[in-house]
C-alpha cells in the first residue's frame, strides 16, 4: 500500500514494554514504594487490622473526590469549590437533620436530608458548569469565585440557623436508618472475619495444623491477625464501597462508552470535538455536576459516620483531589487521564498524608513536603507522555 | 454529462458593509475534482463555510440535485451530504484512530457502550479503501503525519455519508511527499465515481494534476471557470494570480 511503509515506523512493542510505558505506571511504582516503605517505618502497624481500616477512610474519602476532580480535568476544566462544596453539603445535611427541613416542613428523616442536599448541590454544580461554557471565561477563576461563595455561605447559614459553626451530638441514625448506615455504617465485615479467623487458626492451640515458629506469631500478632476473641475491627467505613462504586462507574464510562468518547474529545480540543458534533458544553455542564456529586457524596458519609459537622470541613480538599488527579496520570491540559491512576495516586496520597499517626517520630508537616514534591515529578512525568504522544518525542 | 450534485447561483455573502461573495456561480458533479482557486481574501472560505452551513448566504440558492435548500447549521449541511474537511482537519491528537473516526457519532451497544472491536475494523476498512493501511486503529493520531492525518479526516468524511467532499487547501503546510499521497488519495475517492470533490488550493500544479473544472475567486466574484481542456496553463496562471497579466506583474516587480 502506498503510506505502508509510513506507517510501520511505528514500532510494534511487546507485552512488558506497552505495560511500563502505560501511562499509570508512575503511579504505580510510587505506590508501591510508599506502601513497601511504610510495611518497614511503622513495624507493620500501617497495615495491622485498625492500620488498615484507618488508612483506607483516608484514602477512600481522598479518592472519591479525586475521581471527580480527574473527570473534569479531562474535560480540561477545574473546579476549585470541591472544599467548599463538602462543607456546604456537610453543613445543609447537619442542619436539616438538627432543625429540620426548611420552611417547617417538619422533621429530617437522613434519606431527606441527602436527597434535598444533592438536589443543592447539583444544582450549584449546574449553574457553575453554565456560566463556564457560557462565559468562556476560565474554569479556574469561576470555580475560585464559589470557593468564597460557598464556605462564606455555609458559615453564614450556620451562624443564623444554628448560632455556632459546628453541630455535634446528632442521634447516630446509622442505629434507626438504613439509608444513614449505608453511608457512614461498616461494609466488606467479612474481610475482617476472616481476617481473625485465620489469625486463630494459625496462631491458636497446639493441635492442628501444627504451631508455626514463636517468630511467625510474633509477626501475624503485629497485625492483629489472631485477635478473634476481643475484635473490635468489624468492618471497612462505607465510603470504602462508595469509593469503589464510583470509580469502577467512572473507569466504565470513561473507556468503554460514548460518554467516555466525548469526555476525551472535549479536553482534547473541543472544537475539533464540537466540529463532530459532540455537545461539548453539556460534557462539561455534566461533569461539574458530577464532582458536586463526589463532594456531597465525601460529606454525607462523613456526617452520617461522626453525627457532626463544621463550618470548615472539606477545607483544602479541592486542592488535594486536583493533585492527587495529577498524581495519577490525568493531564492538566486535558484530554487524557485514567481512572485506574487516579486509585494509585489516592493510595499513595491518603498513605503519606495517614503516615503521622503510625510513626509518631516523625513530624505530620512532611506529608505536605512529600505532595509538593511528588505533584511536582508527576506534572513533568505527565508532560513527557504527552508530547510522547502528539510526537514531541 | 450528469447532473451536478451541488449547485450555487449567484450566492451572495455580505458581513455588514463587506461583501465578501458578490455572486458566485458553482456546480460540482459527481465523480469530479473540482478545483477551487483565488488569492488569499478571494472569497473561498466564505464560499466553503456558507456551502457546510457555518455561515447562511444572504441571497441566492444552493441546490442539491437540483432542488433548493437551505442549511441553517453544519448539521443540516452534512446531513445533505456535505462533508468539509477543513485545514485543522478536526481531529483530536491524545486519542486514537478509532476514537477519532468515529467522534461524535460512536457506534453504540447496549447502556450507551462503544462497539469498540466493530468500530476498529471499519476505521481499518475505510482508511484501506483510500490507500493508508493502518496494522493499530489504537495508535493516537498524534504519532500520524499529516497526510495521514488528511487521509483520517477524509476516509471519515466519505464514511458518514459526503457526497461532495469540500477539502479546504489539503496540501498545504506538508511535505513534497506527502503532498502526493494527499493527491494519490483524492485521485482514488474520485475513482469511485461517486462523490463530487472541492478541491480549495493554492498550488497550480496540484490543480493540474488531478483537477477536472476549475473556479477562479478574486474579490469574492467569478473570474473564470471552465474544464481542464478549456483553460490552458497561461490562462490559468493569469487567472491565479486574479485576472493580472503575469508580465504586468514582472513590470510591476521590476519597478519596486
Amino acid at each position: 500500500m502506498a503510506d505502508r511503509s509510513e506507517s510501520d515506523r511505528l514500532q510494534k512493542e511487546s507485552r512488558f514494554k506497552q505495560l511500563i510505558r502505560r501511562p499509570e505506571m508512575g503511579a504505580f511504582v510510587v505506590m508501591v514504594v510508599i506502601i513497601i516503605s511504610l510495611l518497614i517505618a511503622s513495624d507493620s502497624k500501617a497495615f495491622n487490622a485498625l492500620g488498615l481500616k484507618n488508612n483506607i477512610k483516608i484514602i477512600a474519602q481522598y479518592g472519591i473526590i479525586a475521581t471527580g476532580a480527574a473527570m473534569l480535568m479531562i474535560a480540561g476544566e477545574f473546579d476549585l469549590s470541591i472544599g467548599s462544596m463538602i462543607g456546604f453539603a456537610g453543613m445543609s445535611m447537619a442542619l436539616m437533620l438538627k432543625w429540620g427541613l426548611p420552611f417547617g416542613l417538619g422533621e429530617a428523616t437522613p434519606f431527606l436530608a441527602f436527597i434535598i442536599t444533592l438536589a443543592m448541590t447539583l444544582t450549584i454544580g449546574w449553574v457553575i458548569g453554565t456560566i463556564v461554557v457560557r462565559s468562556g471565561l476560565s474554569s479556574f477563576i469561576v470555580t475560585l469565585a464559589f470557593l468564597f461563595f460557598l464556605r462564606g455561605t455555609t458559615e453564614v447559614a450556620f451562624r443564623l440557623i444554628n448560632q455556632s459553626t459546628q453541630v455535634s451530638g446528632l442521634p447516630d441514625y446509622k442505629e434507626t436508618s438504613w439509608f444513614a448506615n449505608l453511608l457512614g455504617g461498616e461494609v466488606f465485615g467479612w474481610f475482617y472475619d476472616l481476617w481473625f479467623k485465620i489469625g486463630q487458626w494459625m496462631t491458636a492451640g497446639t493441635e492442628f495444623p501444627a504451631r508455626l515458629p514463636v517468630e511467625t506469631i510474633n509477626y501475624l500478632a503485629l497485625l492483629n491477625i489472631n485477635r478473634r476473641l476481643d475484635q473490635w475491627v468489624t468492618g471497612f467505613d462505607a465510603r470504602f464501597l462508595w469509593w469503589i462504586v464510583i470509580s469502577i462507574a467512572a473507569w466504565f464510562v470513561l473507556s468503554r462508552t460514548q460518554l467516555g468518547n466525548w469526555i476525551y474529545a472535549t479536553g482534547d480540543d473541543k472544537e475539533a470535538a464540537r466540529a463532530n458534533g459532540v455537545p461539548v458544553n453539556r460534557v462539561k455542564v455534566g461533569l461539574f455536576m458530577f464532582t458536586a456529586f463526589c463532594a456531597t457524596m465525601f460529606a454525607a458519609c462523613q456526617v452520617f459516620d461522626t453525627n457532626t459537622s463544621d463550618a470548615a470541613k472539606g477545607n483544602l480538599m479541592e486542592l488535594f483531589a486536583i493533585a492527587i488527579a495529577v498524581v495519577g496520570g490525568t493531564l492538566m491540559t486535558g484530554g487524557f487521564g485514567s481512572v485506574v491512576g487516579v486509585v494509585f495516586g489516592a493510595v499513595t496520597v491518603g498513605l503519606v498524608a495517614n503516615a503521622v499517626f503510625f510513626i509518631p517520630a516523625i513530624d505530620g508537616a512532611w506529608f505536605r513536603v512529600f505532595l509538593g514534591a511528588i505533584l511536582l515529578a508527576a506534572v513533568f512525568a505527565n508532560e513527557r507522555i504527552r508530547k510522547r504522544i502528539t510526537g514531541g518525542i | 454529462m450528469a447532473d451536478p450534485y451541488l449547485r450555487v447561483e449567484n450566492l451572495v455573502k455580505q458581513f455588514g458593509p463587506f461583501t465578501a461573495l458578490g455572486g458566485v456561480d458553482l456546480a460540482v458533479y459527481p465523480g469530479e475534482v473540482h478545483a477551487l482557486l483565488g488569492d488569499n481574501g478571494a472569497g473561498k472560505s466564505t464560499l466553503i463555510k456558507t456551502l457546510a452551513g457555518v455561515h447562511q448566504p444572504t441571497s441566492g440558492q444552493i441546490y442539491i440535485e437540483g432542488k433548493p435548500v437551505s442549511f441553517r447549521s453544519p448539521r443540516d449541511a452534512s446531513a445533505a451530504g456535505i462533508g468539509t474537511v477543513y485545514q485543522d482537519l478536526a481531529l483530536n491528537q491524545l486519542m486514537s484512530i478509532t476514537r477519532n473516526f468515529f467522534m461524535g457519532r460512536e457506534l453504540k451497544g447496549p447502556l450507551g457502550t462503544l462497539r469498540m472491536d466493530e468500530m476498529n475494523q471499519i476505521a481499518h476498512d475505510e482508511m484501506l479503501k483510500i490507500g493508508i493501511d493502518f496494522s493499530d486503529p489504537t495508535q493516537a493520531v498524534g504519532t500520524m503525519s499529516g497526510g495521514q492525518r488528511q487521509t483520517l479526516a477524509i476516509a471519515r468524511a466519505i464514511y458518514f455519508g459526503a457526497k461532495v467532499l469540500i477539502l479546504d487547501e489539503p496540501t498545504s503546510a506538508l511535505g513534497q511527499k506527502q503532498q502526493m499521497g494527499v493527491l494519490k488519495t483524492v485521485k482514488r475517492v474520485k475513482a469511485r465515481g461517486d462523490i463530487a470533490i472541492i478541491f480549495i488550493t493554492h498550488n497550480e500544479i496540484h490543480s493540474r494534476l488531478i483537477g477536472d473544472r476549475y473556479t477562479f475567486l478574486a474579490l469574492g466574484k467569478v473570474i473564470g471557470a471552465g474544464t481542464s481542456d478549456q483553460i490552458g496553463p497561461e490562462e490559468m496562471r493569469r487567472l491565479m494570480a486574479g485576472g493580472a497579466e503575469m508580465g504586468d506583474l514582472e513590470k510591476e516587480l521590476a519597478n519596486v
